[in-house]
């Protein structure tokens, strides 16, 4: 027994040490978020910058509409992910329990989008929006990206694990595939959902070069895309860049904790088990 | 509503979600993979309005151009270590977090989770802060004099560095839960058959965690042959080229440049690499993956 409690000790040891590297650049960059820079460039000083002053929050919004890129990004993102999650189900229902001709090649051509090198597509894409003239328009953030490889992939492992017979019931007392879908499927896809909205919320959020590709005006510029031209201009600035960054990570931790309960269960199904 | 769904057959739920697809893939997903295939053989500059046939000529000029072949090779070594390491340290803290022994399982799976949720944008910035050979936490830390990022030997391992410490938690993720949908009997019944837990391991656990071993393997694959982002922002492919990857050197031929032509030469080949380690991928480990998933 006593070998047994040396281990326990060990082991829990190891995953502290391994949890503490894994969390410190999020401290170091929390701390020197509240540094002034002449703390933070210091030679001589400690590992960690002495916080002393909320001077770095304050001062972003004076060089860059900081609040205005944070609530456009979390507009485009909110939206993106609801519209993601409702197609994904939906034609995750079709391909896992209709059948019509020429499902499997379809049901192909939505595995292929999973290996298809962003670099492919986005040249005509862009031409296609300078087409449309679509330009410094939200259209162009979110209907080329209202449809998921993935997350019709996610959805259709999941619910082909929802029994037929309850869809039969369902059908049987009248319900149409309207009804079943938005009644039955949905609601029983919490799990896949919230894991869905995890990933989708993060994909939009950090996106970069789209946004930085089709908005040129300033005003209509996202978050991720503005903290890059922030760091171009006032580069020494790190205080306000800590700040910044700090910042522009706390919407999708916020997701992460509203969600990550399912989260688990929601990607453990469509990963091979 | 519901009236009309019933009264005409061809009108139904099932028809019209197919056609949606149906028409939405064939403009965002068939048209473009058409148009840059097509515009692989042209010399296309959108800035002058130019579209000329040229054949093969965006192709021999890649396959002679000295910065292609070393994009190639840095995009080749970043994805293997990033991938290795990613799904070593996955498996060995997944192993360490299914253990009985392990206290508090829920609050380190949160923990390692936490880069994976960040925003690569974000996480490259702090990054390139923690390298900064003056205020930089790692050279502080282990007392190192390196100018990581400028530095054309260390860059590409920095890189790497930050890579597997943003993704290493979603294969640790997807590796827990792998192990936690295994059946409890297999483990009582090698235990009470006297196996120590290196035996289990061996025989039972890593036979039955293949399919998210390739899972995770693939996804990796697919990732890291394009990824750019962090290049973009901590090193824009130098010092010199030692961090130019295939997907950085398309962003910049496109949308530097403008020589759409070139760049969509590029990203076929790439489809082409990906398509081709994937497929060797699923030969060589003799299972469907994804597919049968």
């Amino acid at each position: 027994m006593r070998n047994k409690s040396i281990l326990t000790i060990l082991l829990n040891t190891i995953l502290l040490i391994l949890s503490i590297i894994t969390i410190i650049p999020f401290v170091w960059m929390l701390v020197s978020a509240f540094a002034p820079n002449s703390e933070i460039v210091r030679i001589d000083g400690g590992l960690f910058p002495r916080p002393s002053t909320f001077d770095n929050f304050l001062s972003i919004q004076e060089r860059f509409n900081f609040v205005r890129l944070f609530l456009n990004s979390l507009l485009i993102s909110i939206s993106t992910t609801a519209i993601v999650i409702y197609t994904s189900a939906l034609f995750g229902f079709i391909f896992a329990k209709f059948n019509f001709k020429g499902k499997n090649i379809l049901f192909g051509v939505v595995l292929s989008t999973l290996m298809l090198p962003w670099a492919v597509t986005i040249i005509p894409k862009y031409e296609m929006m300078v087409t449309f003239g679509w330009l410094d328009s939200y259209k162009s953030l979110i209907i080329p990206s209202m449809v998921s490889g993935f997350g019709i992939f996610l959805f259709r492992q999941a619910i082909a694990g929802i029994s037929d017979e309850m869809i039969e019931a369902a059908r049987v007392d009248g319900g149409s595939d309207f009804y079943i879908f938005h009644r039955i499927i949905l609601p029983m896809s919490r799990n896949t959902i919230a894991s869905l909205a995890i990933f989708q919320f993060l994909w939009s959020w950090e996106d970069f070069l789209w946004p930085y590709l089709m908005i040129n005006d300033s005003s209509k510029q996202l978050l991720s895309v503005g903290l890059r031209q922030f760091n171009g201009q006032y580069g020494t600035d790190y205080g306000g860049l800590f700040a910044a960054t700090a910042l522009s990570i706390i919407p999708i931790i916020i997701v992460y904790l509203v969600f990550q309960k399912r989260f688990i269960s929601g990607i453990a199904s469509g990963s091979g088990k | 509503m519901k009236n009309s769904i019933s009264t005409t057959k061809w009108f139904s739920f099932r028809n019209v979600s197919i056609i949606l697809l149906i028409a939405y893939f064939a403009i965002f997903l068939i048209y473009p993979v058409f148009r840059a295939f097509l515009g692989s053989f042209h010399d296309w500059n959108p800035l002058i309005q130019q579209f000329d046939f040229i054949g093969w000529e965006n192709y021999s000029y890649i396959l002679s151009d000295s910065l292609f072949w070393s994009s190639i090779s840095n995009t080749l070594v970043f994805t293997f270590f990033s991938t290795l390491f990613r799904v070593v340290i996955g498996l060995g803290l997944a192993l360490l977090l299914f253990s009985k022994m392990t206290k508090f399982r829920t609050a380190f799976q949160g923990l390692f989770y936490m880069p994976t949720i960040t925003p690569l944008v974000a996480v490259s910035f702090v990054w390139m802060w923690m390298f900064d050979p003056q205020f930089g936490l790692i050279n502080k830390v282990f007392n190192l004099d390196i100018n990581w990022l400028k530095d054309s030997t260390w860059a590409l391992p920095a890189i790497i560095i930050m890579t597997v410490w943003k993704d290493f938690g979603y294969a640790t993720v997807l590796f827990l839960a792998g192990m936690m949908g295994l059946p409890d009997e297999v483990y009582e019944a090698s235990t009470i058959d006297g196996a120590n837990s290196w035996q289990t391991f061996r025989h039972i656990t890593a036979p039955l965690l293949k399919p998210t071993t390739i899972f995770v393997v693939i996804t990796s694959l697919i990732s890291y042959l394009q990824a750019y982002i962090q290049i973009l922002i901590m090193t824009k492919g130098g010092p010199g080229t030692s961090t130019f990857v295939i997907s950085y050197l398309i962003f910049d031929e496109a949308f530097v440049g403008y020589n759409f032509g070139t760049a969509s030469a590029m990203a076929i080949i790439l489809f082409i690499i990906i398509g081709i380690l994937t497929i060797i991928m699923f030969k060589v480990t003799g299972e469907g993956g994804i597919k049968n998933a």
